[in-house]
């Protein structure tokens, strides 16, 4: 005689065999179909699986496991039987997130219904309806429910790249360019001048308070680092006495060229 | 929908504390772990028949099936088959073909079909009439066959039954069946291209056993013919049969006499016994006799007899004759002193033997004594090798051999042409429990500082100056190195050497089968040394305690070993006492930012500790093994002063206190407004979580340590006590977590978390009954009692153990460290997340978006960047230890247990690091760069300045 594997569990004493013809099994399958999220269900770890939960009652086994097949299903083999029992069902697969279900088991074990159901809200609060037993018992479909990943955990910080753009949009980078810029561009601009114009944009910016400043800054008051480091000024060690003189005469003299222009 | 919308917002407000990929074995470690693989149950095999790798299976001693990549000694896939449920006892059972995708386990009452490449469920199934005993696949080409899937033959014996049965190869389901009902020991089962043996053991008259083969057709499972052959004089035991040979062209069953003096040989089927004499010319008893005999149905009838002497192992090597069922002796390997452990294998049809000893590998072909190959194996080591299996492969007249080799301390190493290529230390999977190593170093310059501290101002002055003077003659040393580590520091991906900020600790890991090893944080968790401490199979750990230069570990019979923490040496022992221990309670002071330890003491079971504690001020709270939870001051060691009993019905589970090291930055929580609502900060917190079993309710209470006063106590209806409930305490706030039911219309199932924090007052800028009091006593004052804010969350999982980080300053925001066992996870949670004070329905106003506070959603999703694990696979944690470095940002996490995982949590960022994304080498270049525009631009503004001072004057 051909028997069917009995799907009991260990808690459960040993009774007489199942005897259920094949067609009328009605083992809660899921499926994970393709999604955009998860374009191949076979790329989920084999640490995939999917749990029952409920409180514990009379010795029935109130967690129950199953891990992923081949297929890409997850299919529940033994529900215990006894009374009837609300379950949370959660699928976990590492990286991928799904949405818990509620599966409702009738008191010999077959199936009643599986709904969505949303976390932190009243478990009255039923969400799109899965499955549910046909009651005139007409036919008896297979329970076969398709769960769809829900989101995908990044477990990574993304480290920011070198890139050339990224530094080229740094405003440091684009001031020093600019300044660069001007600094080589200005001579040959001059040069390119009318000496009629050249002469008259001398005289203007050497009356112009900033470049007056520059100069005296340049000449004498104050550390003159440009100058320092191109070797033109003494160390400021030795610019602090002797030298403090010379300068403000030469800035006097400056000042009275600047009132004869 | 809901639930996107919680994702969405989760996402929103989680800061980036996520490990960068790079980082991704350089901060953390992880040892995936099986445990010892069982003899019967590992082999090569190759899953594809179209591709010629292959691939190293087994079955642990825990029922974890695995898959390692043979050429560097990772995992490729595990399961744990025990998981569902069943108490097996019994070692697990695994077996497998070349060129079928799929690997058969057993364990306990359920045998389970696995893809061999993935290790995704084919089929499982469960048989309720006892555990299974044996399992074979049926090799034989089946004509009828649709698939090339191979139907496995399961033996399950229970109290008086045997039954047989063939599975189907693809969906599990029972093809036939035979019963035995006629109360013999269901033993094993064999196939032979014809026929399925099913081998029982039946009681004979007086003593020992009679083993009874039952033919069956394969077909069928028709009984064809049954044999009993008379071995009752030699069989006491079903241990006493060394071999049933499976799934050759004539399989065998092998058994010894009870003096080791001859071999019985039955070329399974027939009725004749062919013995051999154990020609022993080693002068030392036989220890034990192996055989090995390959597997494959189309090899050569030969087969190889292992004897091990005390000092010593030879091999002798047999023919049978297929049409006699005659067995001859083809040749002897010789006898060598020292460990040998011999494995099989065969290539088409010939079978070859890879034998190796101490000294040497060879290969040797079944036909012939020829030694084919012959390598000199590097890694001699006084570990015993327990077994070994081995793939040889062929090209032309050369042969290479890789062997699986188990020591017996756990290690399984693979040695690939006498080169070891790998090593892994299956043993740490039973660490229980774990201590960080104390430095010696910095404890002589921490008493040098003491000496300073101690005396007088010149002579502290001298003492130091002396001190630097010592000093110096590392001096050159450290300049000869200078320049090495400038070169190494800009060219190496390694920004800067931490090693130095106590990031690289050593922690001693002991397990429960008597092995003691230290581990490098800093060197991805590499084995600094492994001993045997004790020769035992259950050592019963109750703490590690660790002090400058050593680590004593505490056993429940009261006794302790003491081993030096740098090389392992066992120090000292101390003999058990009268008192079984339950645990060992210490006695640490936080100074600064450390903490000393002034003490330990052992607690008895019942709760009182062993002695009284005359010389160290303090108390102690403990739990009794009758559920009570007690208090104890110093002198007395007989009567608690104070006792807390959970509510009737209720039973203890557990009781946490804050960490030794749980330094507090701020005294108070400064809102929006600037006001500051003061953290009730007591010292000693103890959280105890009792369960009601009928009721389904939890309690927590709230005790003060000093007084036993209850501070604070809630309970939680709907709770399955079966599962995990996991709680700690920290600071000023506590989280535990429950599985919690439906109990009324408005409820939710699920996980949950519960965070709960401790003010002074309700108020901010007040500090209620305390006002501007310094300090308080816990005994003569009346106590204040905490205002309490919580807050509970749905969670997606289980949280089986929590840990909070631990740094040096506590200016870090802290992480709830939670192990997720059923995603084999760790999770570290940020605390601002974990906010009670979180506006419910309505967003937060401008201050308390100031603050940090956002709008609470009642279900939070971890976070993937909250996962201190990441996409590894950490299986079975049970405890996570963390410790603080020099560096405020970082706590070294380490979690052991199952795997073994360490990492650096940076809850608030490396912000005291540099970490790789800055680039030395782009501070050079810009550096240079600037110091060319400088070379370039000098002489332009000399000659510009020159030009300057002569035209304007």
């Amino acid at each position: 005689m051909k028997k069917l594997p009995r799907h009991l569990h260990y808690a459960i004493p040993p009774g007489p065999p199942l005897a259920l013809p094949a067609g009328h099994r009605l083992l809660p399958t899921i499926s994970i179909p393709p999604s955009t999220l998860l374009p191949n269900p076979h790329v989920l770890p084999a640490t995939t699986h999917a749990t029952l939960t409920t409180l514990p009652s009379s010795g029935t086994d109130h967690v129950l496991t199953t891990s992923l097949t081949r297929a890409g299903t997850l299919i529940f083999h033994s529900l215990p039987a006894g009374h009837p029992e609300s379950y949370l069902l959660d699928i976990r697969a590492g990286e991928y997130v799904f949405a818990p279900y509620r599966v409702d088991v009738a008191a010999d074990g077959s199936v009643l219904g599986i709904w969505e159901t949303f976390r932190g809200n009243p478990w009255d609060n039923r969400g799109a309806e899965k499955y549910v037993v046909d009651v005139a018992g007409k036919k008896r479909a297979d329970v076969v429910v398709e769960a769809r990943a829900l989101g995908r955990k990044g477990f990574y910080e993304e480290r920011a790249k070198f890139s050339l753009m990224s530094l080229a949009k740094n405003p440091m980078i684009l001031l020093a360019i600019a300044a660069l810029g001007l600094t080589l561009g200005m001579p040959k601009l001059m040069e390119s001048m009318d000496p009629e114009m050249r002469a008259e944009f001398e005289q203007h910016s050497r009356s112009s308070p900033l470049t007056g400043a520059t100069n005296s800054a340049m000449t004498g008051g104050g550390f003159d680092l440009a100058g320092w480091m191109a070797g033109t000024a003494p160390s400021p060690m030795a610019n602090a006495e002797g030298a403090r003189e010379g300068a403000t005469g030469r800035e006097a003299a400056a000042g009275s060229a600047r009132k004869r222009g | 929908m809901r639930l996107q919308a919680a994702l969405f917002i989760a996402a929103c407000v989680s800061p980036a504390v996520a490990i960068y990929s790079d980082e991704v074995n350089h901060i953390d470690f992880h040892h995936a772990l099986l445990g010892a693989p069982s003899p019967d149950s590992t082999f090569f095999l190759k899953p594809s028949s179209s591709s010629n790798a292959s691939l190293l299976y087994t079955i642990s001693d825990k029922s974890i099936v695995g898959a390692i990549n043979p050429r560097d000694g990772t995992l490729i896939w595990r399961q744990d088959i025990s998981r569902s449920g069943s108490a097996s006892s019994a070692a697990g059972i695994l077996r497998g073909l070349d060129g079928n995708n799929a690997v058969v386990g057993a364990a306990g009452d359920s045998i389970s079909s696995w893809g061999a490449q993935d290790g995704k469920l084919i089929w499982e199934n469960r048989f309720a009439d006892g555990v299974v005993a044996d399992l074979e696949l049926l090799e034989l080409e089946d004509a009828r066959a649709t698939s090339s899937a191979r139907d496995t033959i399961a033996l399950t014996g229970g109290e008086s039954t045997g039954v047989v049965r063939r599975l189907d190869g693809d969906s599990g389901e029972t093809k036939w069946e035979y019963k035995d009902n006629s109360g013999d020991v269901a033993f094993q089962v064999s196939s032979s291209p014809t026929e399925v043996f099913y081998i029982s053991l039946q009681s004979a008259m007086l003593k020992g056993y009679k083993i009874k083969v039952t033919a069956l057709d394969p077909v069928t499972g028709r009984q064809t013919h049954q044999q009993v052959l008379n071995s009752e004089s030699d069989v006491a035991s079903p241990e006493s049969i060394l071999f049933v040979g499976a799934n050759t062209a004539s399989p065998l069953i092998v058994w010894a006499d009870k003096s080791h003096k001859s071999l019985k040989v039955n070329v399974i089927g027939t009725k004749q016994i062919s013995t051999i004499n154990i020609d022993n010319t080693s002068g030392q008893d036989i220890q034990q006799i192996t055989v090995h005999a390959p597997h494959k149905l189309n090899s050569l009838p030969h087969f190889l007899v292992h004897y091990e002497t005390e000092s010593g192992a030879w091999a002798e090597v047999y023919h049978v004759d297929m049409k006699s069922s005659a067995v001859s002796k083809a040749y002897q390997l010789p006898y060598l002193q020292g460990q040998s452990a011999v494995a099989t294998n065969n290539v088409d049809a010939n079978v070859f033997f890879t034998r190796v000893t101490d000294s040497e590998a060879i290969v040797v072909s079944s036909a012939s004594h020829g030694i084919l190959g012959r390598w000199n194996v590097d890694a001699s080591s006084t570990d015993r090798v327990l077994h070994a299996v081995a793939e040889v492969v062929t090209k032309g007249k050369t042969v290479a051999v890789r062997a699986a080799v188990l020591r017996k301390s756990g290690d399984w190493s693979l040695i690939r042409n006498g080169q070891t290529e790998w090593t892994r230390p299956e043993a740490l999977i039973y660490a229980v429990a774990a201590a960080w190593v104390e430095d010696e170093d910095q404890e002589e310059l921490a008493h040098e500082l003491e000496v300073e501290g101690h005396e007088g101002l010149i002579g502290a002055y001298i003492h130091r100056v002396k001190r630097h003077l010592r000093d110096l003659q590392h001096l050159p040393e450290w300049l000869k190195e200078l320049p090495k580590r400038i070169i190494t520091s800009i060219l190496t991906d390694e920004v800067s050497n931490l090693d130095s900020f106590g990031v690289a600790q050593s922690i001693i890991v002991a397990t429960e089968k008597g092995r003691v090893y230290a581990l490098d944080t800093g060197r991805q968790g590499a084995i600094k040394w492994g001993v045997q401490a004790e020769e035992t199979s259950h050592w019963d750990i109750k703490s590690i305690l660790s002090q400058p230069g050593s680590a004593v570990i505490y056993i429940s019979d009261g006794s302790s070993v003491q081993i030096n923490s740098s090389t392992g040496e066992v120090i000292s022992r101390s003999a058990p006492t009268n008192n079984k221990l339950q645990s060992i309670a210490t006695f640490e002071q936080q100074v600064g930012s450390s903490v000393i330890r002034m003490g330990s003491l052992g607690i008895q079971e019942d709760g009182t500790p062993v002695a009284p504690f005359d010389d160290i001020t303090g108390f102690l709270v403990t739990t009794s093994n009758d559920g009570r939870v007690l208090g104890w001051v110093e002198k007395d060691n007989k009567h608690p002063v104070w006792e807390f009993v959970p509510p009737s019905g209720q039973k203890l589970i557990k009781a946490v206190s804050r960490p030794s090291h749980d330094p507090v930055a701020s005294i108070g929580k400064v809102l929006g407004n600037r006001s500051v609502l003061y953290k009730y900060l007591n010292p000693n917190l103890v959280l105890v979580t009792a369960v009601d079993e009928k009721d389904h309710t939890a309690g927590f209470y709230l005790l003060d340590g000093v007084s036993g006063k209850v501070l604070y106590s809630t309970t939680q209806a709907g709770v399955d006590p079966t599962q995990p409930i996991a709680s700690a305490i920290s600071e000023n706030w506590f989280a535990y977590s429950f599985f919690g039911d439906v109990v009324d219309e408005s409820s939710s199932k699920g996980y949950q978390l519960v965070i709960s924090e401790l003010y002074e007052s309700p108020l901010p800028n007040d500090r209620g009954p305390l006002d501007s009091a310094g300090n308080y006593s816990s005994l003569h004052s009346n106590i204040p009692l905490p205002h309490v804010v919580s807050q509970a969350y749905l969670i997606p999982e289980p949280i089986s153990h929590m840990a909070v980080t631990q740094t040096r300053q506590g200016i870090t925001i802290r992480q709830l460290i939670c192990v997720l066992p059923s995603s084999n996870a760790i999770v570290g949670i940020p605390r601002h997340v974990l906010d009670p004070r979180r506006p419910v329905d309505r967003d937060p106003t401008s201050a308390e978006a100031e603050e940090g506070l956002f709008r609470y959603a009642p279900f939070l999703e971890f976070d993937g960047k909250w996962y201190l694990s990441h996409s590894r696979d950490v299986a079975g944690i049970k405890t996570v230890l963390s410790r603080p470095t020099l560096l405020e940002s970082t706590s070294l996490i380490f979690a052991f247990g199952g795997d073994i995982f360490g990492t650096r949590a940076t809850p608030s960022h490396a912000f005291d690091i540099l970490g790789k994304s800055f680039s030395k080498l782009q501070l050079v270049l810009t550096v240079v760069a600037l110091a060319a525009g400088v070379a370039f631009l000098a002489p332009m503004t000399r000659k510009k300045q020159v030009n300057m001072l002569w035209k304007a004057t």
